[in-house]
């Protein structure tokens, strides 16, 4: 009896303990700044990564005790992130980066589903992501329908896109497809850029604050006696989309679904001899993840309060697919992982100036060479 | 006299388009792979030509040739510095992943693209602003009623075309060429048969990303004016390209490259404000061949074995 407590007491150390070393780490790469600060805590970052991915004895006994103690885990994790904003509340430009990382995390998880699950290389990304930031600037600009209304509508808009993209799709595959996604996506920059009622390059502008019983997300956050910058509603606004996008994502990669979309990617003709609708799937997936790009493009529109088509070009459609494939596909937490990697560094690099974008594709291409198959490559399913 | 006018700028695009388009098909046919900085090469390869241009005029060797000498000599100088670098780039960041899935190389290659944009931004003197190109090709035309012709657009015309020509006969009929299709059609057994398969790969490389680089000096010196991030666009509409037309074909790439051109210009002229939503025209014409012809134009149907 004894023995079985000490072993627990062990577990939940082993738990709180890396939980707090990597959140610690997360806010020390957050809030160093200077370039030889940036690269020592970055060296260090990789240093300790790198020796744990070695180490996989270390690993197996951490992930075991995770796999344990799985309630503390989250229950702990979600408690660092809600306190985040009090330990950046003197920089709002920080909180403004962690929650651009959670919009980015919303939009590698939806992409994941294609990528990842289906092994659908969609380059249209940004046409989702915009066409639901429109819907709802345009539902809230000409009828003042306020947000929660709105992104459902700008779900609903971007997953009838989805629907329209992915009809072509079924008769497609590859390269080929891949070419679709990204014609398709520049159309929607184009018409986006040049008709009249979306405001051409201009875009459009003063769209209103998401607010709940009348307290709007643009006033500061008081908290006791402690006040926040605005930018931490937004803050918990997306962590809320983040929990449940994620939530979303794991309980559809273990259903039947996320199996099916698993046999399309693995061989198309053997699971079409098993009997699956592998273009209704297909396009399940396009309409699932254009859905919750819409939301994002939505939660974001009402965030920066005004959108142009500058937001929603080719680049960051390759910035998300990127994010999956280096983070890892078709594993939740390595999507999660590379997001906000990827956002970070290259505003972290902001102390390089001019070079910051010419070392994000440095990094990219030393990254992918030394592992190429992702920072978290995929586990194989478990049915225990 | 409109018609023929707007016929000859729809050639003029669809040769620029069909030298990119040439160099998607060489190296989607040696490695199956599609190369997504092509149009960022194609870009490099004109400012190559700017930094030769200045060094040549700084250091006076231009003042004892003739033009008719100077403008060819700078144009290959440059063609084949750029031909060397895409070999390079075909070992930094696409050899890695042979073995890999594609997706690898596609992540990889959009990478290397937004260095060589990032890279021309920063290194370039006031890389950020448009460059005004050096005039390479002569100035002025002639007129025959309401029809004026550009001596540039002819020289353009006439370039490609031997050029083309040119790459046809090397693909087909030397020892070099014949390795390339050899080991497009099966690398394993190419290897058997004694080719240097990443010898020929090289080859390809640098044979593909010296037409592109021809291809944006082109058209640098028709529209006179560069900017470092032209390669993204143009590098889609040459995939594109090469795809409407069938990809790994040369002459695939050459009907794919001139329907993009004459859909893009008829499009501006006949279409009443469709200046701006040319583009818009030539991607829906690229979704409809994929979805009814994913094979192109003159490409095999491909069926699946299991």
């Amino acid at each position: 009896m004894n023995e079985r407590s000490h072993h627990r007491t062990t577990a939940l150390g082993v738990v709180f303990g890396s939980e707090l070393l990597v959140y610690l780490a997360f806010l020390l790469f957050l809030r160093v700044e200077g370039a030889a600060g940036t690269l020592f805590v970055l060296t260090g970052i990789g240093a300790g990564w790198y020796l744990y991915d070695k180490m996989t004895a270390v690993q197996d006994f951490v992930s075991a005790r995770f796999a344990g103690e799985k309630v503390f885990a989250m229950v702990l994790g979600l408690i660092l992130l809600a306190v985040t904003p009090l330990f950046l509340r003197d920089t709002p430009y920080l909180i403004h980066l962690c929650l651009m990382a959670g919009i980015y995390v919303m939009l590698a998880t939806g992409l994941n589903f294609q990528l990842g699950s289906t092994n659908i290389v969609n380059l249209a990304t940004a046409a989702s992501y915009g066409v639901g930031a429109y819907a709802s600037a345009l539902l809230n600009v000409h009828t003042g329908s306020g947000f929660w209304i709105a992104i459902f509508a700008a779900g609903g808009a971007a997953a009838f896109m989805g629907f329209i993209l992915g009809l072509p799709t079924t008769k497609t595959k590859d390269y080929y497809l891949t070419l679709v996604t990204i014609a398709f996506g520049l159309i929607v920059y184009l018409l986006l850029n040049n008709l009249s009622w979306t405001g051409g390059p201009n875009g459009i502008g003063d769209i209103p604050p998401p607010s709940i019983l009348g307290y709007s997300f643009r006033d500061e956050l008081h908290f006791f006696n402690v006040r926040l910058p605005y930018q931490a509603n937004y803050y918990y606004l997306v962590l809320f989309f983040v929990l449940l996008y994620t939530l979303i994502s794991e309980r559809l990669h273990h259903s039947r679904t996320g199996l099916t979309w698993n046999a399309i990617r693995e061989d198309e003709i053997a699971a079409r001899c098993a009997g699956i609708h592998v273009s209704r799937y297909k396009v399940l997936s396009f309409c699932i993840n254009c859905f919750l790009d819409g939301v994002t493009g939505a939660v974001y529109a009402h965030y920066v309060c005004f959108i142009s088509p500058e937001n929603f070009q080719f680049m960051l459609s390759v910035v998300v697919v990127t994010m999956v494939i280096l983070g890892g596909m078709d594993n939740t937490f390595g999507v999660v992982f590379g997001a906000v990697l990827l956002t970070l560094l290259p505003e972290k690099f902001r102390i390089f100036q001019e070079f910051r974008l010419l070392m994000y594709g440095i990094i990219v291409i030393s990254t992918l060479v030394f592992r190429p198959q992702g920072l978290f490559p995929q586990k194989l399913r478990r049915y225990d | 006299m409109e018609l023929i006018q707007q016929t000859i700028n729809a050639l003029l695009l669809g040769c620029n388009y069909t030298l990119i388009a040439i160099g998607f098909s060489l190296f989607f046919g040696a490695l199956n792979i599609v190369h997504f900085s092509h149009g960022d090469v194609c870009i490099l390869g004109s400012f190559v030509v700017l930094i030769l241009y200045k060094l040549g005029s700084s250091l006076g060797l231009f003042a004892a040739w003739p033009a008719w000498i100077v403008a060819p000599g700078v144009i290959l100088t440059a063609a084949a510095v750029t031909g060397l670098m895409g070999a390079l780039f075909e070992k930094l960041a696409i050899k890695p992943f042979r073995h890999a899935p594609e997706l690898m190389v596609l992540v990889a290659t959009v990478a290397l693209g937004l260095i060589i944009r990032e890279a021309l931004r920063i290194f370039y003197p006031q890389g950020a602003n448009p460059q005004i190109f050096p005039t390479l090709l002569p100035d002025g035309g002639f007129e025959r009623g309401a029809l004026f012709l550009r001596y540039d657009s002819l020289i353009i015309l006439v370039a490609t075309v031997v050029l083309i020509i040119l790459v046809f006969l090397f693909v087909e009929r030397t020892r070099v060429g014949s390795a390339i299709r050899a080991v497009s059609q099966d690398t394993e057994a190419a290897m058997m048969m004694g080719i240097s398969v990443n010898g020929t790969i090289a080859v390809t490389f640098l044979l593909g990303s010296a037409l592109g680089a021809v291809a944006g000096i082109l058209n640098g010196a028709y529209i006179s004016i560069i900017r470092y991030d032209m390669g993204l666009m143009g590098g889609i509409k040459g995939f594109s390209a090469a795809v409407v037309g069938g990809l790994g074909n040369i002459y695939g790439a050459i009907l794919g490259g001139l329907m993009l051109g004459f859909v893009e210009t008829f499009a501006s002229a006949l279409i009443p404000g469709g200046t701006a939503y040319k583009d818009v025209f030539s991607f829906l014409v690229v979704i409809f061949f994929l979805v009814f012809k994913p094979s192109g134009i003159v490409g095999e149907k491909v069926f699946e074995k299991v």
